[in-house]
């Protein structure tokens, strides 16, 4: 019989605003328009963050950046400070000792976990799974601890990766505190891994980005690994110390949710190996390279310009620092990969989508907005 | 360092008229005119540089011009690029490179109109992003006195707390 | 039978469990999701997080406000029912914090919405909120 009625009436269209009060997004709006359950077209309003941190960093001295840097995205302080510290290093032609950048990497990666951890409890609750959410949390606390062993702050390690090296050595027995905390990311892998079918139901086959578009909109990190693309700026143009060390790159070829979601699990247990690695190579030494060592607040930055490339938590993120010969930058520019993930991407992905999928895509991209508005 | 960037930098001087430098491994730097950077760009597209990491414009205020540089990554060499060109401050206006990059450029290019009023001729969409209601100069210019504006908007001078911030 | 003043009344009624309503803000709100976690349950002491401002006692502003996110804010404010709290959360709040002279933020919460308590931080323990929420309690108890 309900082969035979008429189809429903056609005016079914309507806007709705995906926005910041929503419980399930972020401090971030899409402007939706509707027909029916689909989607017809999305658009990115963002700017609720903005605090123009470019300009900011040009009334600054390079020590007191480091400490304003952490705020570029509260997510993964420590790899932002890593990135700022680079290219003021490269700019004025500073030699790192060796300690200081084995314990760069140990703290980089733990910050990576860390931030995995977050976007594995927001990808449970976006797509109605509670436990997920409170497992998570649960566990990211004792990485939390650990930070505040070593840098004094939870979240926030008030510049700890400065130009020149990092700030203060390990404490005693940071080192076996990092062994067993590693352990429990062992166990907590472990339960994530288990079979869930109402998640695999809402985030197979859902938002599936082609590799071709996924590098024509500027796509960088797990979102273009997901799509089946073998890319990454640690094996690329290797960094630090990372081309002494030995982890593999995950990469799925399906591009849907499904597939950001496993490479984010399977992330988390390259970056174990590598602190594993880092402290059993960790050699003796000075911490901080000479010139930083008893703070002078301002030091002249010699003329010239660089850019540096980073591997963050969430994909490609560089610095371009113009100095002319002053003791502040004249000009950083700051490229994060949320920019391009929150307005052209999520454009893209949303169009055709169903309205109950939303969240599962959103949520997917790993978005950060402090890091799209800066 | 491989032989691969002066290689590549040859082939660049020859078809075109370019100053350039090879900073260290991975890093070339040219400087271009205007004229003639469209056809450079769709060259270097063909060439696998397929990956627009950035654009970013410097204002250098005591030479009068704003300085667009373009970062570009291949994925198949493994070497960033960097284009330079300048344009003149009083009349901010350049040609678009979303013919060749798309909406990689398209986001680029309207965060700057918005910072610095660079104008980018044939964008489809160079609508406000961030600010909203905003009725001064562009913010990043150099001549926008922002501390200046933040005192007048937000601090007041009667305050004993706050006349610290006057000094 | 004490007499007690009109607001001391409908102040009253807080004092059995509040509910929240997170303005999902800045920096501050990754010190308050902890607080629905384990290790800082927030649920044994009767607070839960709503969905919407007009099931909600409390607004959490947890950090910088821009010009944009502040008219919403406002709006937001005025959908809640009496009785009402506002906590401030962060020294982006007091003073303008980090970002004192940026052109986007604003510099004092007070001159746009009325504020009841400050938590000084940046950002500050989850352990704060709670000593925050029993001061507010606290204060009420004391309301003539």
């Amino acid at each position: 019989m309900i082969n035979q009625m008429e189809p429903a009436p056609k005016d079914t269209e309507y806007d709705l605003y995906f926005g910041p009060a929503h419980p399930g997004s972020g401090n971030f709006g899409v402007k939706l328009k509707i027909d029916g359950e689909i989607v017809t077209s999305a658009r990115a309003d963002p700017g609720y963050l903005h605090r123009g941190f470019e300009k900011l960093m040009e009334y600054r001295t390079p020590i007191q950046n480091a400490v304003l840097s952490d705020r570029l995205c509260v997510l993964e302080p420590l790899n932002w400070n890593l990135v700022h510290a680079e290219a003021v290093d490269e700019l004025m032609d500073i030699d790192v000792p060796e300690r200081a950048k084995y314990i760069r990497v140990i703290m980089a990666e733990l910050s990576r976990i860390q931030s995995h951890i977050i976007w594995y409890g927001a990808f449970s609750i976006g797509t109605g799974f509670d436990t997920g959410f409170k497992m998570a949390f649960g566990y990211r606390d004792y990485v939390l601890d650990l930070f505040e062993l070593i840098t004094g702050g939870r979240v926030y390690p008030a510049g700890y990766i400065c130009p020149g090296g990092v700030r203060r050595d390990l404490p005693n027995g940071a080192m076996d505190k990092i062994l067993k905390v590693l352990d429990q990311m062992d166990e907590m892998i472990k339960l994530e891994e288990l079979e869930n079918p109402a998640l695999d139901a809402r985030a197979k086959g859902v938002g599936i980005l082609k590799v071709k578009d996924a590098i024509r909109l500027g796509a960088t990190g797990p979102v273009l690994r997901g799509s089946g693309m073998k890319t990454d700026v640690r094996k690329e143009e290797p960094y630090e110390i990372y081309d002494r060390l030995d982890f593999e790159v995950p990469v799925r070829r399906e591009g849907d949710a499904y597939a950001r979601y496993i490479i984010g699990i399977e992330e988390m247990k390259q970056s174990i190996k590598i602190v594993k690695q880092a402290l059993e190579e960790l050699p003796e030494g000075e911490v901080i390279a000479p010139k930083f060592k008893k703070p002078k607040v301002s030091v002249k930055i010699p003329e010239g310009e660089v850019y540096v490339r980073n591997e963050v938590a969430r994909g490609e993120a560089a610095v371009y620092m113009v100095s002319n010969g002053g003791s502040t930058p004249y000009r950083c520019k700051i490229r994060g990969p949320d920019f391009l993930h929150m307005i052209p991407v999520l454009e893209h992905l949303l169009k055709g989508a169903q309205i109950a999928d939303v969240p599962a895509i959103y949520w997917s991209l790993n978005i950060c907005p402090a890091d799209m508005d800066r | 360092m491989d032989t691969k960037e002066p290689k590549l930098l040859d082939e660049i001087k020859s078809k075109f008229n370019v100053e350039g430098r090879i900073q260290r491994e991975r890093r070339i730097w040219i400087s271009i005119d205007k004229e003639r950077l469209i056809e450079l760009c769709t060259w270097l597209k063909n060439q696998r540089f397929e990956h627009l990491s950035a654009i970013s414009v410097t204002d250098w205020v005591k030479e009068g011009i704003f300085e667009v540089t373009y970062h570009l990554w291949s994925y198949k060499d493994k070497i960033l690029l960097t284009l330079k060109t300048k344009i003149d401050r009083k009349k901010p206006v350049i040609e678009s490179v979303t013919t060749v990059w798309e909406e990689s450029a398209q986001i680029h290019e309207r965060e700057l109109h918005e910072l610095f009023g660079v104008k980018f001729k044939g964008n489809s969409d160079l609508s406000p992003l961030f600010l909203e209601d905003w009725h001064a100069l562009p913010p990043f210019r150099k001549d926008f006195d922002w501390r200046e504006y933040v005192r007048e908007e937000h601090y007041d001078k009667e305050d004993g707390r706050e006349v610290v911030y006057y000094d | 039978m004490v007499k007690r003043s009109e607001k001391a009344k409908t102040m009253r009624k807080l004092i059995k469990a509040i509910w929240i309503f997170n303005w999902f803000n800045s920096c501050g709100f990754t010190e308050l999701i902890p607080l629905v976690g384990s290790r800082w349950d927030m649920e044994r002491f009767g607070m839960i997080v709503v969905g919407t401002p007009r099931q909600a006692d409390v607004l959490f502003i947890a950090g910088y406000q821009t010009l944009k996110s502040i008219k919403r804010a406002k709006k937001i404010y005025d959908q809640m029912a009496e009785p009402k709290v506002i906590i401030a959360l962060g020294s982006c709040t007091m003073t303008g914090g980090m970002y004192w002279d940026s052109y986007n933020t604003i510099k004092r919460l007070d001159d746009y919405l009325p504020v009841t308590i400050y938590i000084p931080g940046c950002p500050p323990r989850p352990e704060a909120v709670f000593e925050a929420v029993e001061k507010i309690f606290g204060h009420v108890k004391e309301l003539k």
